[in-house]
């Protein structure tokens, strides 16, 4: 009987789907909004296939992600003097497995989000979003840092 | 009995591995560049004067009846200028005055010596502003009257766009 505990040990193995080293998440893009001008406010949409910023992110097929943004609320300028209003909303992130023909799925990137991954082992996560400059805004470059967690369920 | 135990143990630790769930982060940056507002002025009309039938005529950007545009904006700044031309000027009985070949010159001060040639019927010219955010554009071109070209006053609307970059 304890010859066949490594073996039953083995077969264990063999079923339970390993998590570690097969989940990730990098960070693809940036969320860039370009020049903007003082007083009018500009919007990112989370399909501008260059502004908006963008992770991916990979699991395991048929299993769930949970997607949680940490999102700024203000843009710090560079060299300080000032900071930018940045807000976020529902649509603002789109989740799209790669499988070809998967559906996009919006979701409000200020709330966690669940995804199943039912048509491929990996996703891209899209965020937009809009900053309202003053009409009295310092000019300059302004930055802050977006995170997505990924719980890998 | 023992090996029992073992093979529980193992398949508790196992599951324990299989739903414990994982978490990682990763960071993008969110950045935006402020600019001050950006004014366009028509400062002089495009003139060219007395035309006659079958007479083209050409007006200089340098010419003092050169169009002129006023531009402020955010220091230094990179901007594309950016024109819808007419292709006709039109008098009050709609008769119509071919106008073409554009030219077009860029400078940071208010001098046409050395400024830059662009060309306006093209679909965007770069430029930018001088560090104190001016720019100044000039247009030029030319009309060519029929033969049997109406008399009247002729207009047309020269439209600039310009977009930081």
């Amino acid at each position: 009987m304890r010859r066949c505990l490594p073996i039953v040990a083995l077969g264990l193995l063999a079923l339970v789907p390993p998590l570690a080293g097969q989940s990730t998440i990098t960070g693809v893009r940036n969320l860039a909004f370009g020049v903007v001008i003082r007083g009018v406010a500009t919007t990112v949409a989370p399909g501008d296939p260059i502004r908006s910023g963008r992770f991916y992110v990979r699991h395991i097929l048929g299993r769930q992600v949970q997607l949680d943004f940490t999102l700024p609320t203000q843009l710090a300028r560079v060299g300080g003097g000032g900071t930018l209003a940045i807000t976020f909303q529902n649509g603002d992130a789109v989740a799209q497995q790669t499988a070809p023909g998967s559906p996009p799925t919006p979701f409000d990137p200020t709330k966690k989000k669940k995804i199943k991954l039912t048509d491929s082992a990996d996703l891209f996560v899209n965020l937009g979003g809009r900053v309202s400059p003053t009409p009295t805004q310092a000019t300059g470059s302004y930055i802050g840092t977006v995170i997505l967690t990924c719980t890998f369920l | 009995m023992r090996t029992l135990t073992r093979v529980s143990a193992v398949v508790a630790a196992l599951f324990s591995l299989a739903t414990v769930a994982q978490a990682q982060s990763a960071n993008i940056n969110a950045t935006a560049t402020v600019f001050q507002a950006m004014t366009v002025t028509g400062a002089r009309t495009l003139d060219f004067g007395n035309v006659f039938p079958g007479v083209a005529k050409a007006v200089a950007v340098a010419a003092a009846t050169s169009g002129r545009f006023d531009l402020t904006g955010q220091a230094s700044a990179n901007v594309n200028l950016t024109f819808t031309l007419p292709v006709n000027l039109v008098d009050a009985a709609t008769n119509t005055l071919p106008i073409g070949t554009w030219t077009g010159c860029t400078n940071p001060t208010n001098s046409t010596a050395s400024c830059t040639a662009f060309t306006p019927s093209a679909a965007a010219s770069p430029s930018a502003f001088s560090g104190a955010g001016a720019l100044f554009v000039w247009v030029g071109g030319t009309v060519t009257p029929a033969g049997n070209q109406a008399a009247g006053v002729y207009n047309g609307t020269v439209t600039l766009t310009a977009a930081y970059f």
